[in-house]
Protein backbone atom coordinates (compact mmCIF):
# COMPACT_ATOMS: atom_id res chain seq x y z
CA UNK A 1 0.00 0.00 0.00
CA UNK A 2 2.37 2.44 0.80
CA UNK A 3 4.39 1.79 -2.13
CA UNK A 4 1.32 2.49 -4.00
CA UNK A 5 0.95 5.36 -2.47
CA UNK A 6 4.86 6.26 -3.29
CA UNK A 7 4.74 5.39 -7.00
CA UNK A 8 1.02 7.51 -7.25
CA UNK A 9 3.29 10.01 -5.62
CA UNK A 10 6.07 10.19 -8.01
CA UNK A 11 3.66 9.60 -11.28
CA UNK A 12 3.86 14.12 -11.55
CA UNK A 13 7.98 13.66 -11.32
CA UNK A 14 8.19 10.95 -14.23
CA UNK A 15 5.91 12.93 -16.77
CA UNK A 16 7.99 16.21 -15.47
CA UNK A 17 11.03 14.27 -16.68
CA UNK A 18 9.74 12.59 -19.60
CA UNK A 19 8.01 15.79 -21.01
CA UNK A 20 11.42 18.23 -20.12
CA UNK A 21 13.10 17.73 -23.13
CA UNK A 22 9.85 19.49 -25.41
CA UNK A 23 8.66 21.45 -22.44
CA UNK A 24 8.76 25.64 -23.93
CA UNK A 25 9.72 27.10 -20.86
CA UNK A 26 11.74 24.39 -19.09
CA UNK A 27 12.68 25.97 -15.69
CA UNK A 28 9.25 27.12 -15.16
CA UNK A 29 7.66 23.68 -16.15
CA UNK A 30 9.84 22.13 -13.48
CA UNK A 31 9.08 25.11 -10.64
CA UNK A 32 5.37 24.56 -11.29
CA UNK A 33 5.29 20.50 -11.22
CA UNK A 34 7.42 20.68 -7.93
CA UNK A 35 5.46 23.49 -6.15
CA UNK A 36 2.52 22.20 -6.77
CA UNK A 37 3.66 18.97 -5.89
CA UNK A 38 4.32 19.86 -2.82
CA UNK A 39 1.31 22.17 -1.87
CA UNK A 40 -1.13 19.18 -2.47
CA UNK A 41 0.86 16.64 -1.07
CA UNK A 42 1.36 18.83 1.93
CA UNK A 43 -2.52 19.67 2.52
CA UNK A 44 -3.28 15.54 1.93
CA UNK A 45 -0.75 14.95 5.00
CA UNK A 46 -3.15 16.49 7.02
CA UNK A 47 -6.02 14.47 5.98
CA UNK A 48 -5.46 11.72 8.14
CA UNK A 49 -5.76 13.68 11.65
CA UNK A 50 -9.26 15.24 10.31
CA UNK A 51 -10.43 11.68 8.98
CA UNK A 52 -10.02 9.96 11.91
CA UNK A 53 -11.87 12.64 14.06
CA UNK A 54 -14.77 13.23 11.74
CA UNK A 55 -15.13 10.16 9.76
CA UNK A 56 -13.91 7.31 11.92
CA UNK A 57 -11.54 6.24 9.43
CA UNK A 58 -7.92 5.77 10.41
CA UNK A 59 -5.23 5.51 7.76
CA UNK A 60 -3.03 7.99 10.23
CA UNK A 61 -0.08 5.18 9.62
CA UNK A 62 0.40 6.93 6.32
CA UNK A 63 0.63 10.57 7.26
CA UNK A 64 4.72 10.18 7.74
CA UNK A 65 5.19 8.97 4.20
CA UNK A 66 2.66 11.58 2.55
CA UNK A 67 5.05 13.98 5.07
CA UNK A 68 8.20 13.08 3.56
CA UNK A 69 6.79 13.28 -0.18
CA UNK A 70 5.73 16.85 -0.10
CA UNK A 71 8.95 17.43 1.77
CA UNK A 72 10.85 15.47 -1.37
CA UNK A 73 8.94 17.67 -3.28
CA UNK A 74 9.59 20.82 -1.70
CA UNK A 75 13.15 19.94 -1.61
CA UNK A 76 13.39 18.97 -5.92
CA UNK A 77 11.40 22.46 -5.79
CA UNK A 78 14.00 24.51 -4.19
CA UNK A 79 16.83 23.15 -6.08
CA UNK A 80 15.37 24.12 -9.11
CA UNK A 81 14.91 27.28 -7.90
CA UNK A 82 18.95 27.25 -7.10
CA UNK A 83 20.15 24.83 -9.59
CA UNK A 84 18.31 26.21 -12.26
CA UNK A 85 16.92 29.63 -11.78
CA UNK A 86 19.64 30.82 -9.74
CA UNK A 87 22.57 28.82 -11.50
CA UNK A 88 24.19 28.55 -7.63
CA UNK A 89 24.98 32.09 -7.86
CA UNK A 90 25.24 33.64 -4.32
CA UNK A 91 24.82 36.76 -4.87
CA UNK A 92 21.48 36.16 -7.17
CA UNK A 93 20.51 33.70 -4.21
CA UNK A 94 21.39 36.48 -1.18
CA UNK A 95 20.71 39.80 -2.51
CA UNK A 96 18.83 39.64 -5.56
CA UNK A 97 16.05 36.60 -3.98
CA UNK A 98 16.32 36.54 -0.19
CA UNK A 99 15.14 40.27 -0.05
CA UNK A 100 11.81 39.40 -1.57
CA UNK A 101 9.20 38.25 0.92
CA UNK A 102 7.58 36.33 -1.45
CA UNK A 103 10.65 34.13 -1.95
CA UNK A 104 11.84 34.38 1.78
CA UNK A 105 8.93 33.32 3.09
CA UNK A 106 8.89 30.41 0.92
CA UNK A 107 12.60 29.46 2.35
CA UNK A 108 11.08 29.78 5.65
CA UNK A 109 8.46 27.08 4.91
CA UNK A 110 11.16 25.01 3.66
CA UNK A 111 13.32 25.14 6.59
CA UNK A 112 10.39 24.12 8.87
CA UNK A 113 9.25 21.56 6.51
CA UNK A 114 13.33 20.48 6.42
CA UNK A 115 13.40 20.13 10.43
CA UNK A 116 10.68 18.16 10.30
CA UNK A 117 11.53 15.48 7.90
CA UNK A 118 15.09 15.66 9.98
CA UNK A 119 12.72 14.66 13.11
CA UNK A 120 10.54 12.54 11.98
CA UNK A 121 12.77 9.05 12.57
CA UNK A 122 11.99 7.27 15.71
CA UNK A 123 14.16 8.36 18.19
CA UNK A 124 14.68 12.15 17.37
CA UNK A 125 10.15 12.39 16.63
CA UNK A 126 9.72 10.62 20.40
CA UNK A 127 11.67 13.97 21.26
CA UNK A 128 10.48 16.50 18.71
CA UNK A 129 6.71 15.45 17.84
CA UNK A 130 5.29 18.61 19.37
CA UNK A 131 7.19 21.00 17.27
CA UNK A 132 5.44 19.25 14.02
CA UNK A 133 2.89 21.52 15.10
CA UNK A 134 4.59 23.69 12.99
CA UNK A 135 3.40 22.33 9.83
CA UNK A 136 0.72 24.52 10.06
CA UNK A 137 2.59 27.55 9.78
CA UNK A 138 4.50 26.08 7.04
CA UNK A 139 1.61 25.15 5.20
CA UNK A 140 0.30 29.32 5.74
CA UNK A 141 3.70 29.92 4.42
CA UNK A 142 3.18 27.96 1.42
CA UNK A 143 0.23 28.51 0.23
CA UNK A 144 0.98 32.78 0.38
CA UNK A 145 3.98 31.64 -1.14
CA UNK A 146 2.33 30.27 -4.05
CA UNK A 147 -0.69 32.81 -4.46
CA UNK A 148 2.23 35.34 -4.56
CA UNK A 149 4.38 33.96 -7.04
CA UNK A 150 1.13 34.72 -9.62
CA UNK A 151 1.29 37.43 -11.80
CA UNK A 152 -2.64 36.89 -10.70
CA UNK A 153 -3.76 34.13 -8.56
CA UNK A 154 -5.82 31.80 -10.47
CA UNK A 155 -7.92 29.07 -9.95
CA UNK A 156 -5.01 26.86 -8.54
CA UNK A 157 -4.13 29.27 -5.78
CA UNK A 158 -7.78 30.09 -4.92
CA UNK A 159 -8.69 26.35 -4.40
CA UNK A 160 -5.54 25.53 -2.19
CA UNK A 161 -5.78 28.42 0.36
CA UNK A 162 -10.02 27.05 0.28
CA UNK A 163 -8.44 23.43 1.34
CA UNK A 164 -6.48 25.18 3.65
CA UNK A 165 -8.83 26.95 5.54
CA UNK A 166 -10.98 24.02 6.26
CA UNK A 167 -8.28 21.56 6.96
CA UNK A 168 -7.11 24.43 9.85
CA UNK A 169 -10.71 25.17 10.38
CA UNK A 170 -11.58 22.07 11.53
CA UNK A 171 -8.26 21.56 13.92
CA UNK A 172 -9.61 25.30 15.69
CA UNK A 173 -13.01 23.61 16.05
CA UNK A 174 -11.73 20.66 16.99
CA UNK A 175 -9.52 21.81 19.48
CA UNK A 176 -11.94 24.25 21.11
CA UNK A 177 -14.59 21.64 21.87
CA UNK A 178 -11.98 19.62 23.18
CA UNK B 1 19.92 27.29 -35.77
CA UNK B 2 17.48 28.67 -38.25
CA UNK B 3 19.48 29.48 -41.43
CA UNK B 4 16.75 28.95 -44.35
CA UNK B 5 14.54 31.20 -45.60
CA UNK B 6 10.73 31.55 -44.73
CA UNK B 7 9.88 32.22 -48.31
CA UNK B 8 12.14 28.76 -49.66
CA UNK B 9 9.74 26.32 -47.38
CA UNK B 10 6.24 25.20 -48.61
CA UNK B 11 3.40 27.31 -47.37
CA UNK B 12 1.56 24.79 -45.30
CA UNK B 13 -2.22 25.77 -46.84
CA UNK B 14 -0.20 24.78 -49.99
CA UNK B 15 1.43 21.75 -48.76
CA UNK B 16 -2.17 20.48 -47.25
CA UNK B 17 -3.84 21.65 -50.45
CA UNK B 18 -0.98 19.56 -52.13
CA UNK B 19 -1.93 16.80 -49.91
CA UNK B 20 -5.59 16.83 -50.27
CA UNK B 21 -5.08 16.77 -54.11
CA UNK B 22 -2.81 13.44 -54.18
CA UNK B 23 -5.08 12.05 -51.64
CA UNK B 24 -7.70 12.46 -54.46
CA UNK B 25 -5.52 10.03 -56.35
CA UNK B 26 -6.79 10.97 -59.63
CA UNK B 27 -3.80 13.09 -60.88
CA UNK B 28 -4.63 11.90 -64.46
CA UNK B 29 -7.96 13.17 -64.59
CA UNK B 30 -7.85 15.98 -62.96
CA UNK B 31 -7.57 19.13 -65.26
CA UNK B 32 -5.20 22.23 -64.34
CA UNK B 33 -8.25 24.33 -63.54
CA UNK B 34 -8.97 22.04 -60.51
CA UNK B 35 -6.28 22.73 -59.54
CA UNK B 36 -6.68 26.57 -59.96
CA UNK B 37 -9.69 26.12 -58.35
CA UNK B 38 -8.04 24.77 -55.36
CA UNK B 39 -5.74 27.27 -55.26
CA UNK B 40 -8.20 29.81 -55.44
CA UNK B 41 -9.79 28.33 -52.54
CA UNK B 42 -6.76 28.75 -49.60
CA UNK B 43 -7.39 31.16 -47.06
CA UNK B 44 -6.35 34.85 -47.62
CA UNK B 45 -3.65 33.72 -44.57
CA UNK B 46 -1.45 32.97 -47.22
CA UNK B 47 -1.68 36.59 -48.98
CA UNK B 48 0.98 38.09 -46.47
CA UNK B 49 4.00 39.88 -49.14
CA UNK B 50 6.25 41.65 -47.52
CA UNK B 51 9.98 42.99 -47.16
CA UNK B 52 12.14 40.18 -45.02
CA UNK B 53 14.06 41.46 -42.57
CA UNK B 54 18.16 40.93 -43.00
CA UNK B 55 17.73 40.03 -39.20
CA UNK B 56 21.03 42.88 -38.98
CA UNK B 57 21.72 41.43 -34.92
CA UNK B 58 21.64 37.91 -35.89
CA UNK B 59 18.72 36.84 -33.28
CA UNK B 60 18.32 33.13 -33.24
CA UNK B 61 14.89 32.43 -33.89
CA UNK B 62 12.22 30.68 -31.55
CA UNK B 63 10.22 27.78 -33.20
CA UNK B 64 6.94 28.89 -35.04
CA UNK B 65 5.74 26.38 -32.18
CA UNK B 66 6.86 27.88 -29.02
CA UNK B 67 5.79 30.90 -29.73
CA UNK B 68 2.55 30.01 -30.65
CA UNK B 69 1.81 27.54 -27.98
CA UNK B 70 3.12 30.07 -24.83
CA UNK B 71 1.51 33.31 -24.07
CA UNK B 72 -0.45 35.24 -22.33
CA UNK B 73 -4.02 36.25 -23.22
CA UNK B 74 -6.18 36.94 -19.85
CA UNK B 75 -9.01 37.97 -22.16
CA UNK B 76 -9.46 34.02 -22.40
CA UNK B 77 -7.57 32.78 -19.30
CA UNK B 78 -4.35 33.08 -17.53
CA UNK B 79 -2.96 29.92 -18.37
CA UNK B 80 -0.07 29.90 -20.84
CA UNK B 81 -1.39 27.04 -22.94
CA UNK B 82 -5.09 27.57 -22.45
CA UNK B 83 -5.72 30.63 -24.85
CA UNK B 84 -4.83 28.34 -27.40
CA UNK B 85 -7.29 26.36 -27.96
CA UNK B 86 -9.86 28.40 -26.31
CA UNK B 87 -9.36 31.42 -29.17
CA UNK B 88 -9.53 29.30 -31.95
CA UNK B 89 -13.08 30.07 -32.72
CA UNK B 90 -11.84 34.07 -32.33
CA UNK B 91 -13.49 35.71 -36.00
CA UNK B 92 -10.60 37.96 -36.43
CA UNK B 93 -12.23 39.16 -40.31
CA UNK B 94 -13.94 41.50 -41.01
CA UNK B 95 -12.37 43.69 -38.04
CA UNK B 96 -11.92 47.18 -38.37
CA UNK B 97 -9.96 49.34 -36.20
CA UNK B 98 -11.31 52.71 -35.08
CA UNK B 99 -9.17 55.95 -34.91
CA UNK B 100 -9.89 58.83 -32.67
CA UNK B 101 -9.00 61.46 -30.51
CA UNK B 102 -6.89 64.72 -31.15
CA UNK B 103 -6.01 63.67 -35.01
CA UNK B 104 -7.10 65.07 -38.04
CA UNK B 105 -10.12 63.08 -39.12
CA UNK B 106 -11.56 59.90 -36.83
CA UNK B 107 -12.53 57.06 -38.85
CA UNK B 108 -12.48 53.52 -38.76
CA UNK B 109 -10.36 51.03 -40.95
CA UNK B 110 -10.36 47.63 -42.20
CA UNK B 111 -7.57 46.04 -41.24
CA UNK B 112 -6.55 44.84 -44.61
CA UNK B 113 -7.09 48.11 -45.80
CA UNK B 114 -4.31 49.35 -43.55
CA UNK B 115 -2.06 46.45 -44.47
CA UNK B 116 -2.55 47.64 -48.28
CA UNK B 117 -1.98 50.91 -47.37
CA UNK B 118 1.41 50.87 -44.97
CA UNK B 119 2.78 47.64 -46.83
CA UNK B 120 4.20 44.75 -45.21
CA UNK B 121 7.99 44.29 -43.81
CA UNK B 122 9.51 41.86 -41.33
CA UNK B 123 10.98 42.73 -38.05
CA UNK B 124 12.87 40.15 -36.01
CA UNK B 125 12.90 41.05 -32.56
CA UNK B 126 13.75 40.06 -29.10
CA UNK B 127 10.84 39.58 -26.81
CA UNK B 128 10.77 39.87 -23.26
CA UNK B 129 8.08 39.12 -20.28
CA UNK B 130 8.04 40.83 -17.18
CA UNK B 131 7.53 37.33 -15.96
CA UNK B 132 11.00 36.30 -16.76
CA UNK B 133 10.98 34.69 -20.26
CA UNK B 134 11.81 35.39 -23.57
CA UNK B 135 11.99 34.80 -26.84
CA UNK B 136 12.88 35.87 -30.63
CA UNK B 137 10.22 36.33 -32.83
CA UNK B 138 9.96 37.55 -36.53
CA UNK B 139 6.84 39.68 -36.71
CA UNK B 140 5.27 40.98 -40.09
CA UNK B 141 3.73 44.74 -40.10
CA UNK B 142 4.18 47.90 -40.11
CA UNK B 143 6.02 50.68 -38.16
CA UNK B 144 3.37 52.74 -36.52
CA UNK B 145 4.66 56.16 -37.10
CA UNK B 146 3.12 55.25 -40.85
CA UNK B 147 0.12 54.69 -39.40
CA UNK B 148 0.38 58.25 -37.16
CA UNK B 149 1.63 59.96 -40.30
CA UNK B 150 -1.64 59.14 -41.59
CA UNK B 151 -3.62 60.01 -38.85
CA UNK B 152 -1.84 63.38 -38.57
CA UNK B 153 -2.11 63.97 -34.83
CA UNK B 154 -2.38 67.30 -33.69
CA UNK B 155 -0.36 69.83 -31.23
CA UNK B 156 -2.67 68.32 -28.45
CA UNK B 157 -1.68 64.61 -29.09
CA UNK B 158 1.13 63.94 -26.24
CA UNK B 159 0.40 60.45 -26.14
CA UNK B 160 -1.01 57.16 -27.69
CA UNK B 161 -3.59 55.45 -26.30
CA UNK B 162 -4.02 51.36 -26.95
CA UNK B 163 -7.43 49.54 -26.19
CA UNK B 164 -7.98 45.89 -27.05
CA UNK B 165 -11.67 44.82 -28.09
CA UNK B 166 -14.33 44.20 -25.60
CA UNK B 167 -16.61 41.60 -26.99
CA UNK B 168 -17.42 39.42 -24.30
CA UNK B 169 -18.65 36.91 -26.28
CA UNK B 170 -15.37 36.54 -27.67
CA UNK B 171 -13.07 36.65 -24.92
CA UNK B 172 -14.62 34.50 -21.94
CA UNK B 173 -12.57 36.49 -19.32
CA UNK B 174 -14.41 39.70 -20.03
CA UNK B 175 -17.95 38.28 -19.80
CA UNK B 176 -16.90 37.55 -15.96
CA UNK B 177 -17.81 40.28 -14.34
CA UNK B 178 -16.44 41.39 -11.07
CA UNK B 179 -14.41 37.64 -11.27
CA UNK B 180 -12.60 38.43 -14.38
CA UNK B 181 -8.56 38.09 -14.29
CA UNK B 182 -7.89 41.74 -14.57
CA UNK B 183 -10.09 44.86 -15.83
CA UNK B 184 -11.43 44.87 -19.25
CA UNK B 185 -10.73 46.53 -21.83
CA UNK B 186 -6.94 46.25 -21.44
CA UNK B 187 -5.20 49.26 -22.05
CA UNK B 188 -1.84 50.49 -23.02
CA UNK B 189 -0.41 53.73 -23.59
CA UNK B 190 2.90 55.17 -25.08
CA UNK B 191 4.21 59.04 -25.20
CA UNK B 192 4.17 60.07 -28.65
CA UNK B 193 7.54 60.53 -29.34
CA UNK B 194 8.13 56.16 -28.49
CA UNK B 195 4.87 55.84 -30.42
CA UNK B 196 6.72 57.53 -33.05
CA UNK B 197 10.32 55.26 -32.70
CA UNK B 198 10.95 53.52 -36.00
CA UNK B 199 11.17 50.49 -33.73
CA UNK B 200 7.52 50.33 -32.85
CA UNK B 201 6.20 48.27 -34.82
CA UNK B 202 2.05 47.22 -35.49
CA UNK B 203 2.27 43.39 -36.22
CA UNK B 204 -0.60 41.60 -38.03
CA UNK B 205 1.62 38.54 -39.03
CA UNK B 206 4.39 36.44 -37.87
CA UNK B 207 6.73 33.69 -39.09
CA UNK B 208 5.21 34.46 -42.56
CA UNK B 209 1.79 34.27 -41.84
CA UNK B 210 -1.09 36.06 -40.31
CA UNK B 211 -1.00 36.45 -36.61
CA UNK B 212 -3.06 33.26 -34.94
CA UNK B 213 -5.19 33.78 -32.51
CA UNK B 214 -3.79 33.53 -29.44
CA UNK B 215 -0.90 35.55 -30.61
CA UNK B 216 -3.00 39.04 -30.74
CA UNK B 217 -5.10 38.56 -34.21
CA UNK B 218 -5.87 40.50 -36.15
CA UNK B 219 -4.07 43.34 -35.22
CA UNK B 220 -1.15 43.76 -32.35
CA UNK B 221 1.53 46.42 -31.13
CA UNK B 222 5.02 45.23 -30.65
CA UNK B 223 7.36 47.70 -28.73
CA UNK B 224 10.26 45.44 -28.66
CA UNK B 225 12.54 47.63 -25.95
CA UNK B 226 9.46 47.42 -23.52
CA UNK B 227 8.09 44.25 -21.44
CA UNK B 228 5.77 42.18 -23.25
CA UNK B 229 2.13 43.44 -21.17
CA UNK B 230 2.85 46.85 -23.28
CA UNK B 231 2.58 44.86 -26.60
CA UNK B 232 -1.45 45.15 -26.73
CA UNK B 233 -2.99 42.20 -28.46
CA UNK B 234 -6.26 42.40 -30.98
CA UNK B 235 -6.41 46.16 -30.83
CA UNK B 236 -9.48 47.97 -31.29
CA UNK B 237 -8.92 51.51 -30.64
CA UNK B 238 -6.01 53.89 -31.16
CA UNK B 239 -6.74 57.17 -29.87
CA UNK B 240 -3.97 60.05 -29.46
CA UNK B 241 -4.69 61.92 -26.24
CA UNK B 242 -3.40 64.58 -23.94
CA UNK B 243 -2.95 63.04 -20.69
CA UNK B 244 -1.18 59.66 -19.69
CA UNK B 245 -3.35 56.64 -20.36
CA UNK B 246 -3.17 54.54 -17.07
CA UNK B 247 -2.40 51.08 -18.74
CA UNK B 248 -4.17 48.03 -17.57
CA UNK B 249 -1.12 46.09 -15.30
CA UNK B 250 -0.59 50.06 -13.39
CA UNK B 251 -3.99 49.89 -13.08
CA UNK B 252 -3.52 46.34 -11.19
CA UNK B 253 -1.04 46.85 -9.40
CA UNK B 254 0.87 50.37 -9.67
CA UNK B 255 3.99 49.25 -7.01
CA UNK B 256 4.69 46.41 -9.77
CA UNK B 257 4.04 48.00 -13.15
CA UNK B 258 4.50 51.41 -14.22
CA UNK B 259 3.74 52.95 -17.46
CA UNK B 260 7.14 52.93 -19.37
CA UNK B 261 7.97 48.94 -18.49
CA UNK B 262 10.96 49.72 -20.29
CA UNK B 263 13.05 45.99 -19.99
CA UNK B 264 16.32 46.95 -17.42
CA UNK B 265 17.79 44.45 -15.71
CA UNK B 266 19.47 46.84 -13.21
CA UNK B 267 15.74 47.64 -11.82
CA UNK B 268 13.67 44.30 -10.54
CA UNK B 269 10.64 43.44 -10.33
CA UNK B 270 9.06 43.92 -6.42
CA UNK B 271 8.88 40.04 -6.32
CA UNK B 272 11.42 38.56 -8.55
CA UNK B 273 14.91 40.06 -10.07
CA UNK B 274 15.03 40.99 -13.59
CA UNK B 275 18.92 40.41 -14.23
CA UNK B 276 18.48 37.44 -16.66
CA UNK B 277 15.78 35.30 -18.45
CA UNK B 278 14.73 32.36 -19.13
CA UNK B 279 14.94 32.12 -23.22
CA UNK B 280 11.70 29.70 -24.57
CA UNK B 281 13.05 25.99 -25.25
CA UNK B 282 16.08 26.33 -22.77
CA UNK B 283 17.73 25.38 -19.47
CA UNK B 284 19.69 27.38 -18.78
CA UNK B 285 19.20 31.61 -18.43
CA UNK B 286 20.95 34.30 -20.09
CA UNK B 287 21.60 38.29 -18.89
CA UNK B 288 19.01 40.37 -19.73
CA UNK B 289 20.25 43.48 -21.66
CA UNK B 290 19.28 47.11 -20.89
CA UNK B 291 16.13 48.07 -23.16
CA UNK B 292 16.26 44.68 -24.07
CA UNK B 293 19.22 45.00 -26.44
CA UNK B 294 18.09 48.11 -28.09
CA UNK B 295 19.47 50.95 -26.00
CA UNK B 296 21.55 52.45 -28.68
CA UNK B 297 17.89 53.09 -30.09
CA UNK B 298 16.00 54.09 -27.70
CA UNK B 299 18.16 55.38 -24.50
CA UNK B 300 17.93 58.69 -25.39
CA UNK B 301 14.33 58.96 -25.42
CA UNK B 302 14.90 58.71 -21.39
CA UNK B 303 17.64 61.09 -20.87
CA UNK B 304 17.92 62.56 -17.40
CA UNK B 305 14.93 60.47 -16.35
CA UNK B 306 15.24 58.40 -13.38
CA UNK B 307 14.63 55.13 -14.31
CA UNK B 308 13.72 53.64 -11.06
CA UNK B 309 10.71 55.75 -10.65
CA UNK B 310 9.76 55.71 -13.75
CA UNK B 311 9.88 51.91 -13.97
Amino acid sequence: MKILLIFLALLPLMWAGYTLPSAIDPIKMLSNVTGVGAIVLLLISLLPSTCKRLCHFNFIKYRKTLGLLAFMYTLFHVSAFVILDAELDLTFLIEKSLKKPFIYIGAIAFVILLFMALTSFKKLFAKFSTYHKAVYLALALALFHSFWAQKVAGVFEYSVVAVGVVLLGERVWAWKRA
Amino acid sequence: MQNFNLEDITPEELFNARRHFLKLGAGALVSSSALTHLMAELPKQNALHYTPSTNPDKLILNTEEQATNYVNFYEFSTDKVAPVKMSQKMKTSPWSLGFFGEIKTEQMVEVDELIAKFGLEERIYRFRCVEGWSMVVPWIGFPLYKLLDYLEPNSNAKYVKFTTRHEPAMFPDQAKGIFASIKHPYVEGLRMDEARHPLTFIAVGMYGKRLLPQNGAPMRLVVPWKYGFKSIKSLDLIECVTEEPRNTWQDQNPDEYGFYANVNPEVDHPRWTQAKERVLGKLFKQPTLKFNGYEKEVASLYAGMDLRKYF
